[in-house]
């Protein structure tokens, strides 16, 4: 059933139609399904098992969106506006590419001196080639409840990259996607990724605002890789506080292909980060890990999907997170190994801690094994800080803030291990270091 | 150094010291035996400001000053270390920057001049190195799969560079081997001097063969119930605590 959030962004791709990328395409008949398929089944909401923590229909109903306006002018991150985030992996050698407000701002962003063998470009400009229309006409063996809202990105996607990366090719820099919302509204992007056989590169993801408060990101983002493919992806969701951020990515892997991806959640209202692994090929691995630190009243769900359909491939899930004030957290996560699956070695965990009594976290990792000869676990803890070792560390002279955030850094940091570049993972510990301090970095001209 | 006066302590509504009394003047060692469960614990916590620890009468003044109105941490700045009987494992803190948060976070309390990463490293190498605690070990999260004996060590070491002007040493000599009790004996011993005194809680006379003490005390059933020179330690030797009432304890 159509609810009126629904309809609204069904009436704002009526209003945009024209102008979306596509229009006079293929993709054009694909939106109008996205469009009759939202319009049957409306925004998920909680009675459906896998948004039974969010409900992201009340969510966006009480948000009321309007679309995002593309940005004229300068994009500024005033010192108020920026958060840590915003601020990170500047020092870093990478390709850039800034959207704003959800459309690519070309002077903002460094995508020159690519090397041969690699195609970085928005979307819209690569709809012709194959290889683009095969990742998004691509389905999912399993269609999960949770991939639902595929379809609301799917009819109003307007801007986004493609990466594509040639067989045998290694990108030579890490390509560093920037999300900021300068406006208030909502913006609807989509990533492309697909590395040929052998092919290497490694992408990160900021999110923040410059400027916004109160806006909803959405964004899809679908990653293909091919025989002996390795992706390392860091994504770093620092939204402000009154932002909803949706993100959904989707990998299918052939054969030992290795997607090794980390999240680290630190701002945004409302987030729901959905992560689907599909094995395609034997002896290929994925590793989806995350930590996130939430107060407030934040609330971040991270679902999580790893469908072991072939032999031999390894699986490894592991979220953190540190939870204060009156957040939120929740991880429900999946591992399904079917009947061919043999010689899987399936892992999911997650571990919180609770640093208030009004912090709450629901931690549903879940198994479901149809094969016999696999290895697989999956276990969840919550905890509080530990009043003895906060005891041991303030009897040798450290305050109580200092040893609550010694002990909090060190809980963070076996997730944040798991980034997958090291410089990367630095700034990351730095940012998560900070935490604790109310001012931010000063901003100036970071960008 | 250290009064302590009529002090009374309940843990868990039940009341454990039951009227300690106890002088330790500068540059005096102290120790203390008695059985199991006699509150020897209890009194090197209250010391040390541990919460759940309530303080139902009493006084304690180190310094001049009244340590019951003082922080955890505001003690161990201003000069009380407790070497902990067992001490607590830290996981994902290295031995070597929880070294660092806690000499520099005493200094800036006392409004001391944080030491760089270099003269610190050079501190603890210089430290480390009689105590036979090894970089290896410096690197490891704090008391993780330290060994009994390397966790007792580890202590000492925390003690020689924080250098307190009260040690609490808490069986300190429990679980280390000849070899280490020397060594351990020797860093404590490193450290006497006019300015600093020591409380040593032990069940075993021999470490009072290598650090000797001025005063020995039994305390047994929440009270000191006998107090004697080092003499009293070879006493207890010998004969054990029936006479403090040790069979009646809980
Ligand atoms: N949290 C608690 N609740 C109740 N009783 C406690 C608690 N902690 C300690 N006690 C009791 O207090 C008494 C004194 O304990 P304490 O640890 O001080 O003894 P001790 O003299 O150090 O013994 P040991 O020689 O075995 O180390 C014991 O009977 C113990 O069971
Ligand atoms: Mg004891």
């Amino acid at each position: 059933m159509t609810d009126a959030t629904a309809q609204s962004f069904i009436d704002t791709f009526e209003r945009e139609r024209a102008s979306l990328p596509g229009a006079d395409g293929w993709l054009a008949a694909r939106r109008e399904a996205a469009v009759r398929e939202l319009a049957d089944a409306g925004l998920p909401h909680r009675r459906l098992e896998d948004w039974k923590y969010t409900d992201l229909r009340d969510v966006l109903e009480k948000a009321a969106f309007t679309p995002a306006p593309v940005h004229q002018g300068a994009v500024f991150l005033s010192e108020e506006d920026t958060r840590n985030g915003a601020a990170l992996f500047h020092a870093i050698d990478r390709y850039k590419i800034v959207f704003v407000n959800g459309r690519l701002n070309r002077a903002l962003s460094d995508m020159e001196d690519l090397p041969e063998g690699v195609v970085l470009k928005p979307f819209a400009d690569v709809l012709g080639e194959a290889w683009t229309k095969a990742l998004i006409e691509r389905r999912f063996e399993i269609n999960w409840q949770a991939q639902s809202v595929s379809a609301l990105n799917m009819a109003l996607m307007a801007d986004g990259v493609a990466l594509h990366v040639e067989e045998g090719v290694t990108l030579d820099k890490p390509v560093h996607l920037i999300f900021l919302a300068a406006d208030d509204g909502a913006s609807h992007m989509r990533t492309l990724v697909r590395l040929e056989k052998q092919a290497q590169a490694t992408v990160f993801e900021t999110h923040a605002s410059a400027g916004a408060a109160h806006y909803f990101v959405d964004l899809v983002t679908e990653v293909s890789l091919g025989v002996g493919a390795t992706l390392n992806h860091i994504k770093l969701q620092d939204e402000a506080e009154d932002a909803v951020h949706l993100a959904t990515m989707r990998a299918a892997l052939a054969d030992e292909a290795k997607l090794d991806s980390f999240t680290m959640i630190a701002g945004g209202g409302v987030s729901r980060g959905q992560t689907f692994v599909e094995f395609e090929g034997r002896a290929a691995e994925a590793h989806v890990n995350g930590a996130y630190a939430l107060r407030g009243k934040q609330h971040a769900d991270q679902f999580c999907v790893v469908d072991h359909a072939v032999p031999e491939c390894n699986s490894h899930t592991h979220f953190k997170g540190v939870l204060d004030d009156e957040s939120q957290g929740i991880f429900q996560g999946k591992v399904v190994v079917r009947p061919d699956a043999q010689q899987t070695d399936g892992r999911q965990m997650t571990n919180a801690l609770l640093l208030s009594r009004d912090a709450s976290i629901n931690a549903k990792p879940e198994l479901e094994i149809y094969a016999d000869d696999v290895q697989c676990a999956h276990g969840s803890t919550i905890g509080e800080l530990d009043k003895d070792a906060l005891f041991y560390l303030r009897s040798r002279g450290i305050d109580e803030m200092t040893a609550r955030q010694l002990l909090i850094s060190a809980f963070l940091d076996e997730a944040l291990d798991y980034a997958p570049h090291e410089e990367a993972r630095a700034e990351l510990k730095a940012l998560v270091a900070g935490w604790f301090e109310a001012g931010n970095l000063s901003a100036e001209d970071i960008l | 150094m250290l009064e302590i006066k009529n002090l009374h302590v309940e843990v868990g509504g039940k009341e454990i010291l039951k009227g300690i009394d106890l002088q330790i003047g500068a540059g005096e060692v102290h120790a203390i035996m008695g059985p199991n469960g006699s509150g020897k614990s209890t009194l090197s916590y209250v010391l040390s400001g541990r919460e759940g620890y309530e303080v139902t009468q009493g006084s304690i003044t180190y310094k001049g000053q009244d340590a019951l109105a003082m922080s955890v941490d505001e003690r161990a700045a201003a000069g009380i270390f407790l070497a902990f009987q067992y001490p607590i494992e830290i996981p994902g803190v290295t031995t070597m920057t929880f070294l660092k948060t806690a000499l520099n976070a005493q200094r800036k309390a006392r409004g001391e001049e944080e030491l760089d990463a270099v003269k610190f490293l050079k501190l603890v190498r210089e430290k480390a190195k009689p105590l036979n605690v090894s970089d290896e070990m410096l690197k490891r999260p704090l008391n993780v799969g330290f060994s009994g004996g390397e966790k007792k060590r580890a202590e000492i070491l925390q003690m020689s560079i924080l250098e307190p002007w009260l040690a609490i040493l808490d069986e300190t000599d429990s679980g280390l081997d000849i070899d280490a009790l020397k060594v351990v004996s020797e860093g404590v011993n490193a450290l006497r001097s006019p300015e600093r005194s020591m409380l040593v809680i032990t069940h075993y006379q021999r470490l009072l063969d290598y650090i000797v003490p001025d005063k020995v005390h039994v305390l047994s059933r929440g009270r000191i119930v006998k107090t004697g020179g080092k003499d009293l330690a070879l006493e207890l030797e010998k004969s054990g605590y029936a006479e403090y009432g040790a069979d009646e304890a809980a």
